[in-house]
């Protein structure tokens, strides 16, 4: 009898140890866990601080997805209505959260950094339409003293199809 | 055959025909050869240096001029001390071509050095990417880095519209000039041209409207760079991301091998949806092109079109939506009571498949099979039509081609190409028409006549009494083309008659490259006699009398208001078609049917080939196949029917029906090597147009080759028609405002705006009015305001009206045309 | 007095311009020898036995060409290339302007030779004073009877028209020539074919320098064993060299064959002004290899085989001499914007690479390049040579690679001024 009295001492030790042990736990959704500096969460789609999207309407997104999340239909931008600087630019940009595996193949093909991942996780649908994040959604808002697109602009001034990139600061949400 | 020579290619012995390029001997040796300006079907011209190989000759003495012997006995070779551009060499017997050396190799990157520092590089947002022979040879051959700093770069427009269809990017351009020598070469529309000098040359469009061809389209096929792209797929969808159906274009009689490239499109809910028409090898019919009519309008109709998606029928004189069993056992029941009393209207825009099952139920009920078209002569078609195996590609020397009535560019563009390709290897072109056509460029004889004159032109030719119709009857291979213009009904029957006698009285009856070939008004024209459907000659008088009025792919209410009023006589219409047509408007119980991008089945081209299209994208929900409904409502009738699929309908038509006996899908399937080499592989070589993987079709055999007798007609009389005042000619134009093209936003600017006539300057005069004055046509009952055009080029005492523009002609008659006064 | 000039000849007679004095001076007797004594056969072995070479640059031997002519396609075409475009030649102009008969004599003997009833000078826009002006001797022959159908009571005809350019370096080269003839964009066309079986609207056509076709009626009045005793065994004949450059005296120099550059530099050129040293030699103009202007190249004989030996051309014979003030940079700069401009853009690294080598020359003249240009640079020249349709690509190369090659501190000193200047 003590032999086993000794087991369940044994064994209820282990949890009267972890009782004493700091608390893993995370009340959330009221506190949230710090990410890791390269998380990789939702997408968002940026702009360039004149407020033009950086999106060019390429799909080089879409065809390195493996997942086939990505959906983009490109269209001709004009100086009355420019969405982005070029000639192109994304009509339509979707993103099915419900196929996206996060593996941020989108942000390495991306010719003008227009697609990156944010560490931002909290994503949950009640209806699986609203899992496919369309590009209104996706935008980032428009930098404070900017105009929003489309913009009207001066015939000439926007004519290089890819706008030349200076180095890259680092980007934070 | 002609001489053939044997080269060594990188060690691989070919064999190929003297004449060729060492760049076409490579190709099929499958040693690939870089190009960006050689395109096998254009002249060479050496301009963009990518082909540079080493060529060596064996080496001959000159004194004896024996070749040179190495001690073991193989010809010694002798090298040119300087590259040459394989494009421009030709092949000779025993050339030794290296193409895998390093000097060749350093070659190569140095010529993509040179046209990269000139490209924008803007891959990502270019049309060509990913289908881009500069990309490919440039990942292939090209050097890693560029030396070439960014700002050296010269800075171009980099939207020139050369015109409703192609926008130019000459930042992109790399002046190799095959969109400037295709036009000039193979459409013979020389409207580009290049202009400037060095590195400010770039294309320009010398024509007005810009860029007027039919065939501008293709430019952007053999655009080896992003600098050509079509309105049409402008930013569209990126080629890696579509998927392919193979199909035929329906808009005209030549049957053009087509691809549809196919995407989800936003526009349209998600569906998928055809993005662009790009040609599909076929050698025997359009080689590698297609015309702007067929790329810039082929699926907009099916696609973009108000399209019916349920069945209709009359109910308190209104149409509501009714469901398919309703519908049918309406027509059913209606077609039970008519029984012979039925006539079935189809048109030639139906396939084979469709067409059979209709002619089976019509005959089953004992009804009438007519067939909408103003154009006779089908059975001498099927009689004495090109033999098996034709191919127009074998026309040349020795052979003679008769092209009558017709304007073959308008009605039929890619055979305007082949007749001018065989007048082009030597066969005798004889032109038969009353005012000059573009084709008459390339005719031997022309033989003018007056429009209603036709009988005379043929006496002549069967009474071999004119150089002309000498050289028919004395030609190795003899065809005739006859279209319908300035014909009725009762003359193109003559027409055909009388062809098919001077094709059997001069022993051209019965043989492959010889033949009867009716350039019908609709793609399966000559498939719709082959069913057996005959045109009628008063359609108002036979639909007056109707019991039952079967439509199918037809609208003669939309076509002439005469007809319309002749359809009240009617005592049940049925209309099946994709839209709500003026007729079906009229119509008791109208069908949805399925458009032809959206199933299978087959059509039989003017050549008589028989050639299969697949379907490109899923069809809406409702619609049915034009063959399927006709099964549906033949099992109602207590007649079976094939209705489940195309394959078992061809199967079930090629047992009945005698030129397509015994022919089933699997040899319409069947492809073989054709040259030049089509490979989505190979871009530089031919550009951008598919190979045919799905079938190149059967040519039927005519009723001589399958052993039936088939005696020469009389020489037929002519009806005579006499025409009295100024005579309305109804013509065929290539852009009219038919029901198909119409839906095609991007054809549309290049559409007529307003109904038109062509006079002559002397007809003009006598009428009183002036070059791009407003007149008012008057045709029997019915006026129409139109645009009066002044052209040298038309006969005297004539009035020119294009076909579906507005004006409602059909065959000629005498009208008047008064200058309108404008109300001051 | 022994005769001075045999192609400058109004040097010697004035007013041979005027069609009297002309022939008061055996002229047309070389023509009324070749139609009513020779065979067309006779008049090109005539021609061939002088050993008379194409004046226009290559140095083509002249009767050979004419043999050429393919003798089962006809007509057969004549055309004299007075396009004269290389930068520092004006031969031609003179003698179009002040001999013009005996030109047009030399044109009429060429057609006779080929057989050809219709020749055509193409003349530089530019020339379009020469044009007219030759369009009235032309007048003035054919009132004499000189040109026209039944000369000197043959059945032979011939017609000589002029044609204006519209200003194109490239038209010089007689493809392209043929081309702006026909009234398409000058560009040379591939070769072969040659012009002697697919020229002019696809017919056999003769091309030939203005002075080729000058030396033709001495020939023929005098006899090809005449002419070559002038000049040296393989360059025979006389030749106008046209100096220019650092010289006291510049002009045109009619002096035979195989004269040494030191003789027509310092003897007839009256040497270097202001008695500076002299730098370098272009004996063929823009397209010439830049000869260093060492003892061995002045003493070397101006002839066809000669100056090869020495690392250059003797094309038109158009010698700019240069100083020891000029910086060979400066030279190589104006060449090579002279090549950008004028490359007609067909082959593609004569059209590209014109403009990358100008930019980069631009760059090293201004001091603002690297060592790393001088090689791209001279890398640029090199991948263009021997790629291009025609020799254009080449010309445009030769001042570069022989300029780096020969005088590379020139280059060295530029950059040195880019690093100092803090690159």
């Amino acid at each position: 009898m003590f032999k086993e009295l000794g087991a369940l001492v044994k064994g209820l030790s282990v949890t009267f140890k972890s009782m004493f042990e700091p608390k893993v736990t995370f009340q959330y959704p009221e506190q949230k866990r710090p990410v890791k500096p390269r998380y990789r969460g939702r997408h968002v789609l940026r702009r360039y601080e004149n407020g033009l999207e950086r999106c060019i309407g390429c799909s080089l997104c879409a065809a390195a997805c493996p997942a086939d999340a990505i959906f983009v239909e490109a269209a001709e931008n004009t100086d009355e209505e420019r969405y982005s600087p070029g000639e192109r630019y994304a009509a339509v940009y979707e993103i099915n959260y419900l196929r996206c595996i996060f593996c941020g193949y989108c942000e390495d093909a991306c010719p003008t950094q227009a697609i990156v991942l944010t560490d931002q996780y909290e994503l949950s649908f009640t209806d699986r339409w609203d899992a496919i994040y369309t590009k209104e959604r996706l935008l980032e808002p428009v930098p404070p003293g900017a105009r929003p697109t489309p913009q009207k602009t001066e015939p000439g001034k926007f004519v290089n199809p890819i706008p030349e990139m200076p180095d890259f600061p680092e980007w934070k949400p | 055959m002609s001489q053939q020579v044997t080269l060594t290619i990188d060690g691989k012995q070919v064999t190929v025909p003297a004449g060729w390029t060492v760049v076409d001997a490579a190709r099929v040796a499958n040693v690939h050869i870089p190009v960006f300006c050689y395109h096998p079907k254009l002249e060479p011209v050496g301009m963009c240096r990518m082909c540079l190989v080493e060529v060596g000759l064996p080496e001959r003495d000159r004194a004896t001029g024996e070749i040179v012997r190495n001690e073991d006995g193989s010809p010694k070779i002798r090298f040119f001390p300087k590259l040459q551009t394989a494009c421009t060499t030709y092949v000779q017997e025993g050339m030794v071509i290296r193409t895998t050396t390093e000097q060749v190799a350093r070659a190569r990157k140095d010529i993509l050095e040179f046209l990269l520092t000139s490209h924008p590089l803007d891959c990502p947002i270019c049309d060509k990417g990913g289908e881009c022979p500069l990309q490919n040879l440039t990942m292939a051959y090209g050097p890693g880095t560029s030396r070439f700093p960014y700002e050296y770069k010269l800075h171009l427009e980099k939207r020139v519209p050369l015109g409703d269809l192609i926008i130019l990017d000459r930042e992109r351009c790399i002046i190799c000039g095959r969109c400037v020598r295709f036009q000039a070469e193979i459409a013979e529309d020389p409207v580009l041209s290049l202009d400037g000098r060095g590195r400010a040359t770039y294309i320009i469009t010398t024509s007005d409207p810009p860029f007027d061809s039919y065939w501008s389209g293709n430019t952007t096929d053999i655009c080896p760079v992003g600098a050509l792209t079509t309105t049409d797929f402008r930013f569209d969808a990126r080629p890696w991301e579509m998927h392919q159906a193979a199909s035929l274009c329906n808009l005209c009689p030549v049957g053009c091998n087509i691809m549809f490239d196919i995407r989800r499109e936003p526009e349209l809910g998600g569906r998928f949806a055809v993005q662009r028409v790009m040609p599909r090898q076929n050698e025997y019919v359009n080689e590698i092109w297609i015309c702007d009519k067929g790329r810039f309008a082929a699926y907009h109709f099916a696609q973009y079109g108000e399209r019916l998606t349920q069945p209709l029928v009359r109910e308190n004189g209104k149409l509501r939506p009714a469901s398919w069993r309703e519908a049918l056992e309406r027509v059913a029941q209606a077609f039970r009571e008519a029984g012979s009393g039925l006539v079935t209207l189809a048109s030639g825009r139906l396939s084979n498949e469709d067409l059979f099952n209709l002619a089976r139920l019509t005959d089953h009920l004992g009804g009438r099979k007519v067939l909408d078209t103003f154009l006779a002569g089908g059975e001498w078609t099927d009689k004495v039509g090109l033999g098996r195996e034709s191919d127009l590609a074998a026309l040349g020397e020795g052979d003679a081609i008769l092209v009558m009535a017709s304007d073959l560019e308008e009605e039929a563009p890619i055979f305007w190409l082949r007749v001018k390709e065989a007048a082009q290897r030597g066969a005798t072109l004889v032109v038969a028409n009353p005012r000059p056509t573009k084709i008459e460029r390339h005719a031997k004889h022309v033989l003018r006549y007056v429009y209603g004159e036709e009988g005379k032109v043929w006496e002549a030719l069967l009474a071999g009494a004119s150089e002309a119709a000498q050289a028919l009857a004395r030609a190795e291979n003899l065809v005739i083309f006859y279209g319908q213009e300035g014909l009725d009904l009762a003359t193109s029957d003559a027409v055909a008659r009388a062809a098919a006698r001077l094709l059997l009285t001069t022993g051209h009856a019965g043989k492959p490259n010889s033949g009867l070939v009716a350039v019908w008004p609709r793609n399966n024209d000559q498939g719709a006699w082959d069913m057996g459907f005959r045109p009628v000659a008063d359609l108002a008088d036979t639909l007056r009398q109707v019991k039952a009025l079967y439509v199918v792919a037809a609208d003669p209410a939309g076509d002439d208001p005469h007809l319309a009023a002749a359809l009240e006589g009617a005592d049940f219409l049925v209309v099946q078609d994709l839209f709500l047509t003026e007729t079906a408007q009229r119509a008791d119980v109208v069908l949805p049917a399925q458009a032809y991008i959206e199933r299978g089945g087959t059509y039989t081209n003017a050549l008589r080939r028989v050639q299969r299209f697949f379907p490109a994208v899923p069809p809406p929900e409702g619609p049915q196949p034009d063959f399927a409904i006709v099964a549906a409502l033949a099992r109602l009738l207590d007649l079976n029917l094939e209705g489940r699929s195309t394959a078992k309908g061809f199967e079930a038509l090629a047992a009945q029906v005698p030129a397509y006996q015994g022919l089933t899908y699997k040899d319409l399937a069947r492809v073989e090597e054709q040259f030049p080499l089509v490979s989505r592989e190979v871009l530089d070589y031919t550009g951008t147009a598919y190979p045919n993987g799905q079938g190149l079709g059967v040519v039927l055999p005519n009723a001589v080759e399958r052993g039936e007798t088939v005696a020469p007609p009389e020489a037929p009389e002519f009806p005579v028609r006499a025409f009295q005042g100024l005579l309305a000619v109804p013509i065929t134009r290539l852009y009219d405002r038919g029901t198909l093209v119409a839906w095609s936003d991007t054809l549309a600017p290049r559409l007529p705006e307003e109904a038109w006539v062509w006079v002559a300057p002397e007809t003009a005069r006598d009428l009183g009015l002036q070059d791009d004055a407003t007149a008012r046509l008057e045709i029997g009952d019915l006026a129409y305001t139109v645009r009066v055009r002044v052209n040298p080029a038309v006969p005297g005492g004539v009035v020119l009206v294009p076909r579906s523009v507005g004006v409602v002609l059909f065959t000629p008659v005498a009208v008047h045309l008064k200058a309108v006064v404008p109300a001051s | 007095m022994p005769e001075k000039h045999l192609l400058l000849r109004h040097r010697d007679i004035p007013d041979i311009h005027e069609l009297e004095v002309y022939r008061k001076h055996g002229g047309f007797e070389a023509f009324r020898k070749a139609v009513t004594q020779m065979t067309p056969d006779e008049v090109t072995e005539e021609v061939k036995k002088s050993g008379l070479r194409g004046r226009g640059g290559a140095g083509f031997p002249t009767g050979l060409k004419w043999s050429f002519m393919d003798k089962k396609n006809w007509p057969h075409y004549v055309v004299a290339n007075a396009d004269e475009s290389e930068p520092g030649t004006f031969k031609d102009r003179e003698i179009m302007e002040r001999n013009p008969f005996q030109f047009l004599e030399g044109v009429a003997i060429a057609a006779y030779a080929v057989q050809a009833n219709r020749a055509y000078i193409y003349l530089r826009g530019e020339f379009w004073q020469v044009a007219a002006w030759l369009d009235r001797k032309i007048a003035e022959m054919e009132a004499a009877g000189l040109l026209g159908d039944n000369l000197f009571g043959t059945d032979y005809s011939l017609r000589i028209y002029t044609h204006l350019g519209a200003g194109a370096y490239i038209c010089g080269e007689e493809t392209a020539l043929l081309e702006s003839l026909e009234g398409k964009r000058g560009q040379p066309r591939i070769r072969p074919p040659f012009p002697p079986s697919y020229g002019l609207y696809g017919k056999p056509t003769v091309v030939n320098n203005v002075e080729t076709l000058t030396n033709v009626p001495l020939i023929i009045e005098r006899g090809g064993d005449w002419y070559r005793t002038i000049g040296t065994e393989k360059s025979t004949g006389p030749k106008v060299f046209s100096l220019s450059g650092h010289v006291n005296r510049p002009g045109n120099y009619e002096l035979p064959l195989g004269t040494t550059f030191r003789e027509l530099i310092f003897e007839h050129g009256g040497g270097i002004p202001g008695g500076r040293a002299i730098k370098a030699i272009l004996p063929a103009g823009a397209s010439s290899a830049i000869l260093p202007a060492t003892d061995e190249v002045l003493d070397t004989p101006m002839d066809y085989e000669s100056v090869p030996k020495v690392g250059s051309f003797l094309g038109s014979a158009s010698v700019i001499v240069v100083d020891e003030t000029v910086d060979i940079v400066w030279l190589v700069k104006k060449t090579l914007h002279f090549f950008h401009h004028e490359s007609c853009g067909k082959c593609t690294p004569c059209r590209e690479g014109t403009y990358w080598m100008d930019h980069l020359i631009q760059t090293i003249a201004e001091g603002r390049a690297t060592p790393q240009d001088l090689e791209i640079l001279y890398d640029v020249a090199k991948q263009i040579q021997g790629k291009t349709l025609c020799a254009l690509g080449d010309f445009a190369t030769m001042a570069v690679v022989s300029g780096m090659e020969r005088f590379r501190e020139d280059f060295e000193a530029k950059v040195r001024e880019a690093v100092m200047a803090g690159g």
